[in-house]
């Protein structure tokens, strides 16, 4: 087979997909209040609303109305204020009703999009860039060589539906039905809220889709609508790709791409598919229409169930729910709650915080770490004289967090809502190293500290005594010691050998136990070397 | 009191209420008495598919209790407006610990763990549940004779039909064995049993009374309401049910109750008839002489009669029997031997099960209809029924909305002829167009009630009128039907023929 960029050249692949997300934040049902803790015992999670018993009638859950509201105005879509619910039919154990509550052609959220920055070796991927804009400073030389590009990605839709319960097949092979000795089912997992966001066949290389579910991902997180863990299967991602011959305006015909339940597999999956169907098509042969499955372990796609024969889902309105109307005070309330996009998170960080790129993009790509972030900095804010100031101040704490606290936490694997340091403690850390209280060194270890004990730095400080020393007098003296010591130094210095500054420096440090002020040394220490 | 077994059937509510407060009965009387008599008489009529004696003790007892614990004359704050009325419960409706089978071999089995929302209300009201009744297997029929349990007699003539499909609900008021009783109205399954019976039967409008726990099989014309002897009682079963519940979210807000509008006369009420209506082939001359009569009365009483025209109401058969299978295929989805109902135990794969339980378990009249939904709702055909039909409704609706910007209520009959024989109608298209009459009004969404008018003068049998209201405007309905019931005298319970020999007895058996 062929590798990605060989097919590449000669195929465009189209890629359309299918994301299910799971709204984990909510504390009820879809359509009943059953609470849906995962991991309860099997069952017990339940009423004759979700097990369907006859009779029984479903309620939406407003929360969750909400929530699609909220994903729907966060990825650019229109609200569709009068919408229905539909039933999809289909039998299967897994389903009480042997329908699922679904939306038919109008879903609360339509025309939406995302718009993707991809730069570096993950742009290189894309042969024919039309459509997108460079991702230079200045477009008009894009001619030359570019960082990368950004291209919109199209939502045709986001709706609302439930979950099926789960099924474990007993006996047999593969823990498939067919064959099985006999099965269980758990209906706990059974009317869980779910929104499905469906994209336009936008995409055009496995690239883009891993970057476009990253970015959904934390546009969701950020909204606070889910945990969107691919782990746990709050969020799952379908993929249907086709390819055509460069130039070609018709679409191929296409295949459905399932479990492809990490970011990874997304990619290696989507990659796989590109190139199996390529060699079928070189080969003379034709893409069947089918569902098939990814397999991490062997690296490769195999078919599960045929589509030629269009399964009949019969669709049609709910008749035990009336039709839905969004009201204009209800989506704009909705609007109110929008957080801070995480697009809009970042250009502020640059524009008005005057954050490097990089760390702007990690720390909006963080929910908890930028709202953590933001909290810090609020509490030393209020009285800034100007952007400069700012920066000085935000740039300091936003390394602090990526560096030293990020480090920690993957160490010590915490959580940072667990920690035991605050905001409030990492402003004042940061402020006794602006201050010149903490030498860099010293601002680590007192770190340190605030995330065992949960002390705060100013108690740290006084315990320990750790003050930065920047009483010139002082160092003086141990400028005068340092030199002493190694006259043969400061000959060799004196020579022209200027790079045994930092040789000093460190002398000087070391007598002074980490506590000297290391610019205030250097300036004193080179004056002195100087004048001799 | 021996005689209850024989008086309580002609109390009203308010009777029986008003008994309890001096001290005439107690409640529990009340409740052995009902249990009594249907032991005797429900042989012969068939209307009770479970009895339940505990329950309707227990509730008596329960009031007993409370009206104890007040001076005579007078009953407690907690008596609710149905305290004390010997009431049952067609078999689609779920109470807890009781069989609610839909009067199919599927659910024969099924124990229902929750309370449909409108029996709940009516035993918060104080009602004596005495059991669940027969219908249609689930609620598919006109006249009892598709429940896998065997048919319900008309007590005014035990070879004939009660009518369906709640024609369980329709007999035991009138056998006298329930004050009252709940039933179901998809396309007219209050309104034509309670016609064939001589009791009165209203379908309340569309989101009036809760459908939570009604296991119908069209929910968009589903409605749950009384049977009853008299329309003073029905309404106050109404204004016990019809509450607005969260569980349902076609339920509406009501704050009018029906028992306000009980004397207030039809004096200037502008009273619609279909002249159209009345030349129907089907229509007996017999019906067409007592509804023109009954018209008589209500311009005597100083209504004006103003002729209308619904001009879509001929297509509304068409337009109920598409959707109401499309929605009947999808609704009967959930029973698949999976978790409850009838399953084969010898299926050796999923797909046999379905197969296997399923067309055991559901009857002729039922997979009639299933498979015929699932034709009409699947690709390339649901545009052409389906959605057409959902386009007739629409039309009959503004007929209806159109109509009562001229008129306040409207008369049509409520069923083209008097009860039939058992057999008499096999076929089900004919079995279907006897519907003609009350079907427009479940596609409509108005409420509509059948008033008994008397008797034919050919067949000596029941026979009633049908009065609808503007949706949600029934108030009307009840204050034209009860100055029309005053007009008329005659017996409201059926002269059953073994009624001589019902004695008083012990409910251990044996006379006393």
């Amino acid at each position: 087979m062929k590798t990605i960029d060989e097919v590449l050249l000669d195929w465009e692949a189209v890629i359309g997909l299918e994301v299910h997300t799971e709204l984990t934040t909510l504390q009820t049902k879809m359509f009943c209040s059953c609470a849906f803790d995962f991991g309860e015992a099997a069952n017990s999670e339940v009423c004759p609303v979700c097990l369907g018993l006859p009779g029984a009638l479903p309620v939406p859950n407003q929360a969750a109305i909400e929530s699609i509201v909220l994903a729907g105005l966060a990825t650019g879509c229109d609200i569709m204020p009068d919408t229905m619910f539909y039933r999809k039919h289909y039998f299967y154990p897994d389903m009480t009703k042997n329908y699922q509550i679904t939306q038919g052609p109008l879903a609360f959220c339509m025309n939406g999009e995302i718009e993707l920055e991809v730069s570096g070796k993950a742009a290189e991927q894309r042969i024919d860039q039309q459509g997108t804009m460079p991702l230079t400073s200045e477009p008009d030389q894009s001619t030359s060589q570019t960082e990368g590009y950004r291209t919109k990605i199209g939502i045709t839709r986001i709706h609302m539906e439930e979950d099926a319960g789960k099924l474990i097949h007993i006996g047999g092979t593969d823990g498939r039905i067919t064959g099985a000795d006999y099965s269980l089912v758990d209906y706990n997992r059974c009317g869980t809220p779910l929104i499905e966001l469906v994209t336009e066949p936008d995409l055009r290389t496995p690239e883009e889709a891993r970057l476009f579910l990253q970015k959904l991902r934390l546009i969701y997180l950020t909204l606070g609508i889910s945990n969107v863990s691919m782990e746990e299967g709050s969020l799952r991602c379908d993929g249907n790709i086709s390819l055509r011959r460069r130039g070609d305006q018709q679409f191929g015909t296409k295949t459905e791409l399932k479990n492809m339940n990490s970011f990874r597999n997304l990619h290696d999956g989507l990659e796989y598919e590109i190139c199996r169907q390529a060699e079928v098509l070189e080969n003379g042969g034709l893409v069947r229409q089918e569902t098939r499955h990814w397999e991490p372990a062997t690296k490769r796609t195999i078919a599960m169930r045929s589509k030629e024969a269009a399964e009949d889902y019969r669709y049609f309105p709910d008749p035990d729910l009336t039709p839905f109307h969004l009201t204009d005070e209800f989506i704009e309330s909705i609007r109110a709650r929008l957080a801070e996009l995480p697009d809009d998170k970042n250009n502020r960080y640059v524009e008005k915080l005057g954050l490097p790129l990089v760390d702007a993009a990690n720390l909006a790509g963080d929910p908890q770490l930028s709202s953590f972030f933001e909290a810090a900095f609020a509490t030393l804010s209020d009285n800034l004289a100007n952007e400069s100031a700012v920066s000085e101040l935000a740039r300091p704490i936003a390394n602090l967090l990526l560096n030293d606290v990020s480090a920690w936490l993957n160490q010590t694997g915490t959580a940072l809502a667990d920690a035991l340091f605050t905001p409030s403690g990492i402003a004042a850390l940061v402020s006794l190293g602006q201050d010149g209280t903490l030498s860099s060194r010293q601002l680590k270890d007192v770190f340190a500290e605030m995330a065992t004990s949960g002390k705060s730095p100013t108690e740290i400080v006084e315990e320990q005594g750790l003050r930065q020393v920047s009483d010139s007098a002082a160092i003086e003296g141990f400028i005068t010691k340092a030199m002493a010591a190694n006259p043969d130094k400061v000959a060799e210095y004196q020579a022209g050998k200027t790079g045994l500054l930092g040789f000093f420096v460190g002398q000087v440090m070391r007598e002074m136990q980490g506590q000297g002020n290391p610019r205030l040394i250097s300036e004193m220490l080179s004056k002195r070397l100087d004048e001799n | 009191m021996n005689n209850l077994i024989h008086d309580y059937p002609k109390l009203s509510i308010a009777e029986i209420q008003a008994g309890l407060a001096a001290r005439e009965f107690s409640a529990t009387e009340l409740a052995e008495a009902a249990l009594m008599r249907i032991a005797q008489i429900d042989p012969l009529v068939k209307s009770f598919l479970e009895i339940t004696p505990d329950l309707a003790i227990t509730a008596a007892q329960g009031i007993d209790q409370a009206i104890a614990s007040v001076s005579a004359g007078s009953l407690p704050e907690e008596c609710g407006t149905l305290a004390g009325v010997p009431m049952a419960y067609k078999d689609n409706l779920n109470l807890t610990g009781t069989h609610t089978t839909c009067a199919s071999k599927m659910l024969e089995s099924y124990i229902s763990p929750y309370t449909a929302t409108s029996i709940s209300n009516t035993l918060i009201a104080g009602a004596l549940p005495l059991g669940k009744l027969n219908l249609d297997e689930f609620a598919f029929g006109s006249s009892t004779e598709t429940s896998i349990f065997g048919p319900t007699h008309n007590p005014w003539d035990l070879e004939r039909v009660p009518g369906g499909s709640s024609g369980g609900s329709a007999a035991a008021v009138a056998a006298g064995l329930a004050t009252a009783t709940l039933g179901g109205d998809t396309g007219g399954s209050i309104r034509q049993p309670a016609s064939f019976c001589g009791v009165v039967g209203y379908k309340p409008s569309y989101g009036m009374v809760s459908r939570h726990g009604a296991i119908g099989f069209g929910p968009s014309l589903d409605q749950v309401g009384p049977f009853a002897r008299s329309v003073a009682d029905a309404a106050a079963v109404t204004d016990a049910i019809a509450l607005y519940d969260p569980a349902d979210t076609a339920s509406q807000h009501t704050s009018v109750k029906m028992t306000d509008y009980l004397t207030l006369g039809v004096k200037g009420m502008r009273i619609g008839y279909v002249p159209e209506l009345l030349e129907l082939d089907g229509l007996t001359a017999e019906m067409r002489r007592a509804d023109e009569d009954a018209m008589q009365r209500l311009q005597d009483l100083g209504a004006v009669l103003i002729p209308i025209e619904l001009p879509h109401a001929r297509a509304a058969l068409a337009a109920y029997y598409t959707i109401g299978p499309a929605e009947a295929f999808s609704c009967l989805s959930r029973f698949d031997a999976v978790r409850y109902g009838y399953a084969e135990r010898n299926a050796s794969n999923l797909t046999e099960l379905y197969e296997r339980s399923r067309t055991q378990g559901f009857g002729p009249e039922a997979i009639r209809r299933i498979v015929l939904g699932c034709y009409l709702l699947s690709a390339g055909v649901i545009d052409q029924y389906y959605y057409k039909a959902n386009q007739i409704r629409t039309l009959i609706r503004a007929d209806y909305q159109q109509a009562f910007t001229i008129c306040d209520a409207i008369v049509t009959p409520a069923s083209p002829r008097a009860a039939f024989r058992f057999g008499e109608i096999t076929d089900p298209v004919s079995m279907h167009a006897s519907d003609i009459y009350t079907v427009p009004v479940n596609i409509a969404g108005n409420g509509g009630m059948s008033l008994p008018i008397g008797f034919g003068d050919k067949t000596g049998l029941p026979i009633s009128l049908q009065i609808i209201g503007p949706q949600l405007v029934d108030q009307n309905i009840f204050q034209v039907a009860a100055a029309l019931e005053e007009t008329y005298d005659f017996e409201r319970l059926a002269p059953m023929v073994l009624e001589e020999l019902i004695t008083p007895m012990s409910l251990e058996g044996g006379a006393a």
